[in-house]
């Protein structure tokens, strides 16, 4: 029941990325174990030099313990690990860039690469700190333990998610008191390890779930922040249930740029009714049928349901590499050829590193008590919408979060200087999120970038705009110029080419 | 004994002060060289570092508008003007053709692989061009289902042990050559001056006619020399450490900090090359007949410890150098750099190498200056 993701796949790593996969529409259907344990053995508080999943350099890692739940401070203490990428040449000893993953559940400290490669421009005269939100990656990670499930042939439908969620919390239930992870709570953390370093000024990155953590920062302690961005801008007014919306929005985009890409549409010139014919297909009757596994390419069972189709299609959506295959893919599929929606589900399956247990915490916390019934009526339009609500509703129940005020939901009223980045083709935070969350903030700007999905300043110049932030303090001179050149990629036509052949010449 | 010495070097070194030639040839080398050195790294900083929009000559590029777009979203794209580089890509004519098969589709890249100034232009466009490549090369596997993670049997992952400063270590070896370089410059035209100028001036047989034991002149004059060449050394480290701060190193991606504990190492280092390089320099000097022939001569000695020092600035014969004079202490102030621990045998040897050589030369010129010819120039 990923809501949403920290990150898009980088365009030319599709084998690595950090897919966080949908198909999983509740929490429990996991085929995966979160790799991310926490496999530092410094207890002292010290910080020592550690390498990090993705860079041969070394770096420092350290950790701040604090109480797991703010009025018992004598009760239980978890430790708030922390990485620093130190700057090449530090010319702002008394700042730290601190780029805040999403999910939720996302470790930062595992995506470090792909923020030590972003914001390199932002390293050379300033420090990168990573936190690992409590809950995540090495900051005592809540995350289920699943059985190994067959993802080909397992039915994701008939899940009962009560029963596995109820299991998944009395698990956690040794190792920490899971209504203890919202967000406001986690924002204490990251201002109590910049104190501890000794940081004068943070400036925010937050990508997705991490703009929600960004903003609360900019709320309870305005005084730390120089600068803040938010990429992928989840507003606080809004309850992310919405989301249903938004990916019907983006893969009618996906429709859309298609016919108006004259190869595109000449060659899949049907391509939302493949789409709905699949999709009412695999519905009445999901697809079973011999296939090789896509790893081990051993002959195997697949049963392709249409949520498994659907989720597919919904990450695919998350990067702009990945989305250009989808046509094809779509196409294909009603054709009764499997085979790309078959490599596309692989690659949701792996890699994803999402904490669970610290999802269900915000979501149940955050989310689920915001949803009104105009809300609520929007999500059931949607099929996404539709079935991520069923699960939420089956787990949190169970989760019993307390719900946030009714304050929490107002808007940021702040004069920190902010850039606001919203990708067009955004299946998960449409640019109408950033628009309202720049609401009552009297020093920002916000783009949209025209060809980019989610997460702007990974895919775009929208890294650059972030470096000119951080180094000029004020969002003045930013022009969203770069972000407009037409960069898009083209639509995979057949299985191996995105150029059209040339017409014959005619003799 | 001591009075003595003390009197006789505040006699040099009141000399050395109202030379002129002298005081300006200290500070010319110590303010001069660090900003040189900061000059000649912005250049190779501007060489080696790839314009961050880089213009090449794409011919053909109607074939393949998809790669052109992705070259351009990683700042390689097609221009005409000042900027462009002497790179061409040519796609091919078959280029659509072939990719529709399923083969290999042909791209030229057309540039001068010896040509340093382009060679991270050529990089940055090899490996664009290999990242479009392997991002197809994925997605064409997922679109036949195969999980491109099948491609890559190993994953090779680095653990790279080198630190912030070590990075920067080769080209911080060349700016220790030029710091080292300072006790050689700085006290040379003391070192003529206090010699074969004072035989010219015929002051030289006024000091010998006094009840002066000829060691203690000598010893007088190596102290004076060594004074102001470590008056240098100290001054060229200290404009150092501000100059290179103004660098930007970053867009290297390393950094170059003289630090206090290097200001202190190095003087300590220095002192006996310090030593040998005035013992040498006055020993040259009172074998010539005048001021311009010392100055001639000491350039021709001056060639051998610059030779030992740039080869250790390359990494040329590590194992030998490290004996040696001057190579010795270099190499012992870059493995300083490198945060490696210094080999203490090899860096005493060369230390007593390079003092016995100093003890030598003293005792030959205070031979020498018992014997008519040297003392008269004849």
């Amino acid at each position: 029941m990923q809501l949403w993701m920290l990150k898009s796949a980088r365009l030319m790593k599709v084998n690595k990325s950090q897919w966080a996969a949908l198909l999983f529409i509740g929490l429990v259907q996991s085929a995966l174990s979160v790799a991310a344990q926490a496999n530092l053995t410094n207890t002292t508080g010290e910080q020592s030099s550690c390498y990090l999943k993705g860079l041969s350099e070394k770096v420092l890692c350290g950790m701040v313990t604090v109480p797991e739940n703010p009025n018992k401070p004598n009760a239980r203490n978890i430790d708030i690990h922390y990485a620093i990428l130190p700057a090449i040449k530090n010319q702002h000893p008394s700042e730290a860039f601190v780029a805040i993953a999403g999910g939720p559940g996302q470790s930062a400290i595992d995506n470090a690469a792909g923020f030590n490669r972003t914001f390199s421009k932002i390293r050379e005269t300033r420090d990168i700190l990573l936190i690992d939100q409590r809950g995540t990656g090495r900051s005592n990670i809540l995350n289920c333990e699943f059985d190994n499930i067959d993802a080909l042939a397992f039915n994701d439908e008939t899940v009962d998610n009560q029963k596995e969620t109820q299991k998944c919390l009395s698990d956690l239930s040794k190792k920490a008191d899971v209504t203890q992870y919202s967000s406001d709570i986690a924002v204490s953390d990251f201002e109590a390890v910049r104190k501890a370093l000794g940081y004068q000024k943070f400036h925010l990155y937050g990508i997705s779930y991490g703009s929600r953590m960004a903003q609360l920062y900019m709320r309870h302690y305005t005084q730390s922040l120089a600068t803040v961005t938010l990429d992928g801008v989840v507003p606080m007014q809004q309850s992310v249930l919405a989301i249903g919306e938004a990916i019907d929005r983006s893969v009618e985009l996906l429709f859309q740029d298609c016919r108006q890409s004259k190869a595109c549409d000449q060659a899949f010139p049907e391509l939302k009714r493949d789409y709905l014919t699949t999709s009412k297909r695999l519905h009445d009757q999901p697809y079973q049928g011999k296939v090789n596994d896509p790893s081990t390419g051993e002959p195997t069972h697949l049963l392709l349901t249409k949520s498994k189709f659907l989720g597919t299609i919904r990450m695919g959506l998350y990067s702009s590499n990945i989305r250009s295959l989808l046509p094809y893919a779509i196409h294909q599929a009603n054709k009764g050829n499997y085979q790309s929606i078959l490599g596309l589900y692989s690659i949701t399956q792996s890699g994803l590193d999402l904490a669970m247990g610290m999802h269900a915490s915000v979501v149940c916390g955050e989310d689920l008590p915001r949803l009104t019934p105009e809300l609520k009526a929007k999500a059931d339009a949607s099929y996404f919408g539709r079935s991520l609500l069923q699960v939420i509703e089956q787990t949190c129940p169970v989760w019993n979060m307390p719900a946030v005020k009714a304050s929490f939901s107002h808007a940021i009223d702040s004069a920190i200087p902010t850039l606001l980045l919203s990708g067009e083709l955004d299946p998960a935070t449409p640019p109408s999120w950033g628009h309202l969350a720049e609401e009552k903030l009297t020093h920002a700007k916000h783009f949209i970038a025209p060809y980019a999905t989610h997460g702007v300043a990974l895919q775009s110049c929208g890294n650059k705009l972030v470096a000119q932030l951080v180094n000029e303090g004020n969002v003045d001179k930013l022009d969203d110029k770069c972000l407009k050149k037409d960069l898009r990629r083209s639509f995979y036509l057949n299985a191996s080419s995105v150029e059209p052949l040339p017409a014959k010449a005619k003799e | 004994m001591m009075k003595l010495l003390n009197t006789l070097l505040k006699k040099e070194l009141v000399d050395a002060i109202r030379d002129k030639r002298s005081v300006m040839a200290v500070m010319y080398y110590a303010i001069g060289s660090p900003l040189l050195m900061c000059g000649i790294f912005f250049m190779l900083i501007n060489k080696f570092s790839s314009p961050s929009d880089l213009n090449i000559t794409i011919k053909k590029s109607q074939n393949a508008p998809d790669l052109v777009r992705y070259l351009e979203s990683r700042g390689i794209t097609h221009g005409t003007g000042e900027d462009l580089k002497a790179i061409t890509l040519t796609i091919s004519h078959d280029f659509a053709k072939d990719m529709n098969q399923g083969k290999p589709a042909t791209v030229t890249l057309i540039a001068d692989n010896s040509e340093q100034k382009l060679k991270s232009s050529i990089n940055r466009v090899q490996r664009a061009l290999q990242g479009y490549s392997s991002e197809m090369a994925s997605l064409r596997l997922i679109a036949r289902g195969i999980n491109p993670a099948v491609v890559q049997p190993i994953k090779v992952v680095m653990e790279d042990q080198a630190t912030k400063q070590s990075k920067g270590s080769f080209i911080f070896g060349v700016a220790i050559l030029s710091i080292i370089y300072a006790v050689f410059i700085c006290g040379m035209n003391h070192a003529i001056d206090t010699s074969a100028g004072e035989r010219e001036r015929n002051s030289l047989t006024l000091l010998l006619s006094h009840p002066l034991s000829t060691r203690q002149i000598v010893l007088s004059k190596v102290l004076a020399v060594t004074t102001l060449a470590m008056t240098g050394l100290l001054l060229t480290l200290l404009v150092s450490k501000a100059a290179y701060t103004i660098v930007p190193w970053q867009e290297l991606g390393f950094t170059i900090n003289v630090s206090f504990e290097f200001v202190v190492l190095g003087c300590l280092l220095a002192l006996p090359i310090a030593i040998m390089a005035s013992t040498l320099q006055l020993f040259v000097s009172f074998f010539a007949k005048s001021f311009k022939e010392a100055q001639t001569y000491i350039s021709f000695t001056l060639f051998v410890p610059m030779m030992l020092s740039i080869a250790t600035s390359y990494d040329l014969a590590p194992d030998t150098l490290q004996w040696l004079p001057v190579s010795g202490q270099q190499q012992a102030l870059m493995d300083f750099i490198k945060g490696k621990a210094i080999d203490m045998a090899p860096l005493m040897a060369s230390n007593l190498i390079t003092l016995l050589l100093s003890i030598g030369l003293i005792l030959g010129m205070e031979k020498a200056l018992k014997s008519e010819k040297t003392i008269f120039g004849l």
